[in-house]
């Protein structure tokens, strides 16, 4: 039951990787494939999920209620499916919210700078020079959009546990290396590591169940427990504490709901404004 | 056989790896060993050296050149004490002046931050809060005088083959990927690879010779052949090349020496 993770500067890069690997040590690959299944569960288009890992925070583009709701569906699925198998999961963002896990190791790829450079320029009939400048901008649009979506930086080496850098180190070495390392016995799973990932799958089951109602939540869960933290008008903490325990009550696996209801400063300002 | 670089932030074990890493290859292990040298050869008080090589110029210190000059000479000393293969290198400014050896293996260690403060706490017998701005004041020295010299981030794990988050893994682990990596053909030294290492000792050499007179100056050398780059006003630079082409009989290696003036500087200039 060992995860490994695979991000990477560059989508292909990665998924050549995390297959590799996962062919490799005979685990299940859990990439892309999966969010035709996770729209299909929530009844929405599979290019929304895609815009939502792909699209960054702009004025125009998706709304952020709608790229929240499409993350948390990709979170609890993501989550359900390393419960249970030898995964290498790659292309789901999972390093940003599979944190705390022993027996998780996150590798970040990155690709040879020069054959990005060569790939993208060709690609688009474009000069290295512009071939430069998107690549820097694509750089520096994954760092907003994580810090934008999960509040962590993905450009940030301390996210991983590894780092191997494709300029010259080979693409069958690097996967040598992971699977070299996902064998040490550190990353075996005990009954601690899967106790937490159960919470985080229990505490995005929850959110996702709760994201259209109340868009703002935050779900923390501990063997069954959940603590939910909402921000809504005095008069109305009662009534939405009680509706959170509602839906929340429903979800298997939950046994205790307990719901943090802060004042809403902002939705207050405004109504004193009236 | 390789160089091998490591950069690392206080309290990140860096040292440790370097030293077990050097004591399995039985490469020699390098770090302060460098300053002394620089220090000893141009007669620079070891204290100056280490502060100029340690806190990012201040603006001043960017119009007199003080610290430009020391790191010359700093430089110069260490390109020539790795030039020989076979080397541990886990001071400062080290790895991004190899950058275009290909024989190099560039390693960045990093650590927690709560396991560096904690090491920090016990270390200096201070509390946390005083740890923690510590710590972090001297990640900020590093980051800025890594900007002002070569315009590159420490952190941007784009410099490094490998970054290794010393948390989950242990020193021991860090050294065994660190030597894995280091046994690949890839590292290894070649004729040309050992040529652009020899190439890089003489940039900095012939810059550490001009840099007192001519401190604007960047210098580039392929095969032995040495272009030396100016700003400088037209006289000023008849006086540089007056300078250089004496350096041919003083530094080994030097096939021929130009002085170029006004044209564009090529990136690789050091």
């Amino acid at each position: 039951m060992s995860i490994i993770i695979i991000s990477s500067d560059s989508y292909p890069v990665g998924r050549e990787i995390a297959m590799k690997t996962a062919k490799n040590l005979d685990y299940d690959f859990l990439g892309r494939e999966s969010l035709a299944q996770i729209a299909d569960n929530h009844t929405i288009e599979e290019s929304k999920l895609i815009k939502a890992m792909d699209d960054g925070p702009s004025f125009l583009g998706m709304k952020k209620r709608v790229r929240n709701r499409c993350l948390a569906y990709i979170q609890e699925a993501t989550l359900g499916a390393l419960i249970n198998a030898n995964r290498v999961c790659q292309g789901l963002a999972a390093h940003l919210y599979v944190l705390g896990i022993s027996h998780c190791l996150s590798v970040l790829v990155l690709a040879d700078p020069e054959q990005i450079l060569q790939q993208s320029a060709s690609n688009k009939g474009i000069s290295k020079k512009e071939a430069k400048k998107l690549i820097d901008r694509h750089n520096s649009f994954r760092r907003r959009w994580s810090m934008d979506a999960f509040d962590l930086d993905e450009t940030d080496p301390s996210q991983y546990d590894l780092t191997i850098s494709l300029s010259q180190i080979d693409a069958d070495e690097a996967v040598k290396i992971i699977s070299e390392t996902i064998t040490y016995r550190r990353f075996n799973p005990m009954t601690y590591s899967v106790k937490c990932l159960h919470d985080l799958e229990l505490a995005a089951r929850v959110r996702s169940a709760l994201l259209e109602s109340f868009p703002n939540v935050i779900v923390r869960a501990n063997s069954g427990t959940l603590v939910v933290e909402t921000a809504a008008l005095k008069r109305e903490k009662r009534k939405r504490a009680e509706a959170i325990k509602a839906v929340a009550g429903k979800i298997p696996g939950v046994e205790y709901v307990e719901v943090h209801v802060l004042n809403d400063i902002f939705r207050q300002a405004a109504e004193s404004f009236r | 056989m390789a160089i091998i670089t490591i950069s690392r932030g206080s309290y990140s074990k860096g040292k440790e790896v370097a030293e077990k890493v050097a004591e399995r290859l039985g490469y020699g292990c390098l770090s302060r060993e460098v300053i002394l040298e620089a220090s000893d050869r141009y007669h620079i008080p070891e204290i100056k050296m280490i502060k100029a090589i340690h806190n990012a110029p201040t603006i001043l210190e960017r119009f007199n050149h003080s610290k430009q000059v020391f790191m010359a000479y700093y430089q110069s000393a260490f390109t020539q004490r790795v030039q020989k293969d076979n080397v541990i290198y886990h001071g400062l400014a080290g790895h991004l002046l190899l950058n275009e050896v290909p024989h190099v293996v560039k390693v960045r260690i990093i650590a927690d931050l709560n396991d560096r403060i904690q090491s920090e706490m016990k270390r200096e017998n201070i509390t946390e809060q005083k740890a923690h701005d510590a710590i972090l004041k001297d990640d900020e020295e590093r980051r800025k005088w890594t900007q002002s010299l070569y315009g590159r981030d420490p952190w941007d794990s784009a410099l490094y083959d490998l970054v290794i988050h010393i948390h989950k893994f242990t020193v021991a682990d860090a050294v065994d990927y660190i030597c894995q990596a280091a046994a690949l053909e890839q590292f290894a030294t070649t004729r040309e690879s050992q040529q652009k290492m020899d190439d890089l000792t003489l940039v900095c050499q012939v810059k550490t010779a001009l840099m007192e007179s001519y401190p604007e100056i960047s210098v580039t050398c392929e095969y032995g052949n040495v272009l030396v780059y100016t700003k400088a006003e037209e006289h000023i630079a008849h006086k540089l090349e007056t300078k250089a082409k004496t350096l041919g009989q003083k530094i080994d290696g030097i096939n021929h020496i130009e002085v170029h003036s006004r044209v564009p500087i090529p990136p690789n200039a050091i």
